[in-house]
């Protein structure tokens, strides 16, 4: 192991499984032998029979669609309304002076803190929901993407306009596809937050969704149930990280040139 | 000949402590249609500074440019520039970078790629139409710039030091490939370089710069015929040349490391 060197792909995929692997083996460690309490921490069969349970005979799947709607529902909408501006601000710069103070101090107020204000505004159903993810994921797209777009390579723009380029073609010819595929880098880190702040919105005042099943379980000590919930969420996770990466290798192959 | 660019009194001053830097003293110069005029200087000389004020790119202090009796108030599709930097559209292929322009101007698509396809083939790019520039080595990339430049069809070509990142061999094939071109196509070319065999080699005029504060030193003819084989470099009228250019460049390389008074 030298700094730097890489690894064979076969290698990284044997040691990512590995601690995967070496996770469950001390989960099942500490709680088959009764270190640790059941009240504390289901044990790994426990907690996928109960998650069996959970899909078959609890309409977890209905939670589970509910969730992936609130977080993708809430993101487009952050995402239309993110792109634009970010990209505007990006550009032209009396846009982003009169823009850009407000979004940096917006992006530093916790979405979770709007919930009760949003639940007084919204009400406990899907818009509150939306609201908060919207909240959340709004401010940081705006201001990542700005960036982006800000740091294109000046002499690209500079070639651009000794090659006839109007201000709009140095916009949508140099500018956007310049910053895209940063711009889409951007998108699926967002997308990540925004699942926690999902789960938070439906911890409080929601009758549906991951979040409500995990409020629900807490009340019973259901510590099984609980962990199915963080690990669907993680999977999930995991699985649109994936595929936005893939999408984003697919959309912009000369970016990895 | 007519003289279609016309700089006069031309200066430039960046702001900044001390009344800011004088990057370019007033300056008169005149290019003739067809002219292949090389400004050689050493670095910091603002022969750059120069060159992007005739594209637009930067404004002028004082004085004026004139291309074909109209002020240059900004870039424009009638300079196309060739950058030190590699600077294609590295989303675009090489096909697309050249049409740039040509699409620029709403010029229908077959007809843009037939003319794109026309100037590859002019810089010996056949084939590459469809790599991306990062798939491209450095000379190819300059290549493809020069043709996307050429295939605008501007007044006059801008080039500023194109070949300056390019290792010794590769850059003198290139030379010799731009000679090919300007004696085919008898382009108007402004190129800046601070390579002495590269200015005599390419120009029919050698404007000589001097040291911070940039200014013209002297503006020599290049008495080497044409159509010029890189053979000439041995010549003596070359080599005469050659070392006259050196003496005067020599000087202002010292001057401009503080070895010797002003």
């Amino acid at each position: 192991m030298r700094p730097l060197q890489p690894v064979s792909p076969g290698t990284r995929v044997v040691l990512g499984v590995s601690f995967f692997i070496l996770f469950f083996a001390l989960w099942s460690a500490v709680t088959f032998s009764g270190y640790v309490s059941k009240t504390f921490l289901a044990d790994p069969l426990t907690m996928v029979r109960s998650g069996y349970d959970l899909l078959v005979n609890q309409n977890f799947a209905y939670d589970i669609g509910m969730t992936v709607w609130r977080v993708l529902g809430g993101f487009a909408l952050a995402a239309v309304l993110a792109i634009p501006l970010g990209v505007l601000m990006g550009a032209y710069k009396p846009i982003e002076a009169f823009f850009e103070p407000f979004v940096s101090f917006a992006r530093y107020l916790p979405a979770s803190a709007f919930i009760p204000l949003l639940i007084l505004w919204a009400g406990i159903g899907e818009a509150q929901k939306l609201s908060v993810i919207f909240i959340g994921s709004f401010f940081q797209l705006v201001l990542m993407i700005a960036v982006s777009v800000g740091n294109t390579r000046r002499d690209l723009v500079e070639a651009a306009y000794t090659l006839g380029a109007s201000d709009r073609g140095i916009v949508t010819r140099v500018l956007l596809p310049s910053a895209s595929p940063e711009i889409a880098e951007t998108l699926r880190m967002v997308l990540g937050w925004a699942w926690t702040y999902v789960i938070v919105a439906e911890l409080i005042g929601a009758s549906s969704g991951i979040g409500h099943m995990i409020t629900d379980s807490q009340a019973l000590l259901a510590t099984d149930q609980i962990i199915f919930g963080i690990i669907v969420i993680g999977v999930i996770g995991l699985v649109t990280d994936f595929a936005f990466k893939a999408f984003n290798r697919k959309l912009y192959p000369w970016a990895r040139l | 000949m007519t003289n279609i660019l016309n700089i006069s009194k031309l200066s430039k001053t960046f702001p900044g402590a001390n009344g800011g830097t004088v990057a370019l003293e007033a300056t008169d110069l005149t290019v003739a249609e067809n002219d292949f005029i090389t400004i050689l200087g050493p670095s910091g000389c603002g022969k750059s500074t120069l060159l992007r004020m005739v594209a637009g790119l930067d404004t002028p202090t004082t004085g004026s440019i004139t291309l074909d009796g109209k002020t240059v108030s900004g870039p424009g599709a009638d300079r196309g520039m060739v950058f030190q930097s590699y600077t294609l559209f590295p989303w675009l292929t090489v096909l697309q970078n050249v049409c740039f322009g040509l699409r620029e101007k709403g010029l229908p698509l077959p007809e843009q790629q037939d003319k794109a396809r026309h100037f590859l083939a002019k810089v010996g790019l056949k084939g590459f139409e469809n790599h991306f520039p990062k798939q491209l080595s450095g000379g190819m990339q300059q290549r493809t710039a020069l043709a996307r430049a050429l295939a605008n069809d501007p007044r006059i070509l801008l080039m500023d030091e194109p070949f300056g990142a390019l290792d010794h061999q590769t850059r003198e094939l290139m030379q010799e490939l731009l000679q090919g071109i300007w004696e085919a196509e008898q382009k108007t070319v402004l190129f800046v370089t601070h390579d002495i065999d590269e200015a005599i080699f390419m120009g029919s005029r050698v404007v000589v710069m001097s040291a911070r504060p940039g200014r013209i030193k002297c503006d020599l003819p290049v008495p080497i015929a044409h159509p010029r084989h890189y053979s000439v470099k041995t010549t003596p009228v070359f080599t005469e040349l050659k070392a006259k250019l050196t003496e005067e460049i020599r000087i202002e390389v010292q001057r401009a490391a503080g070895l010797m008074g002003v």
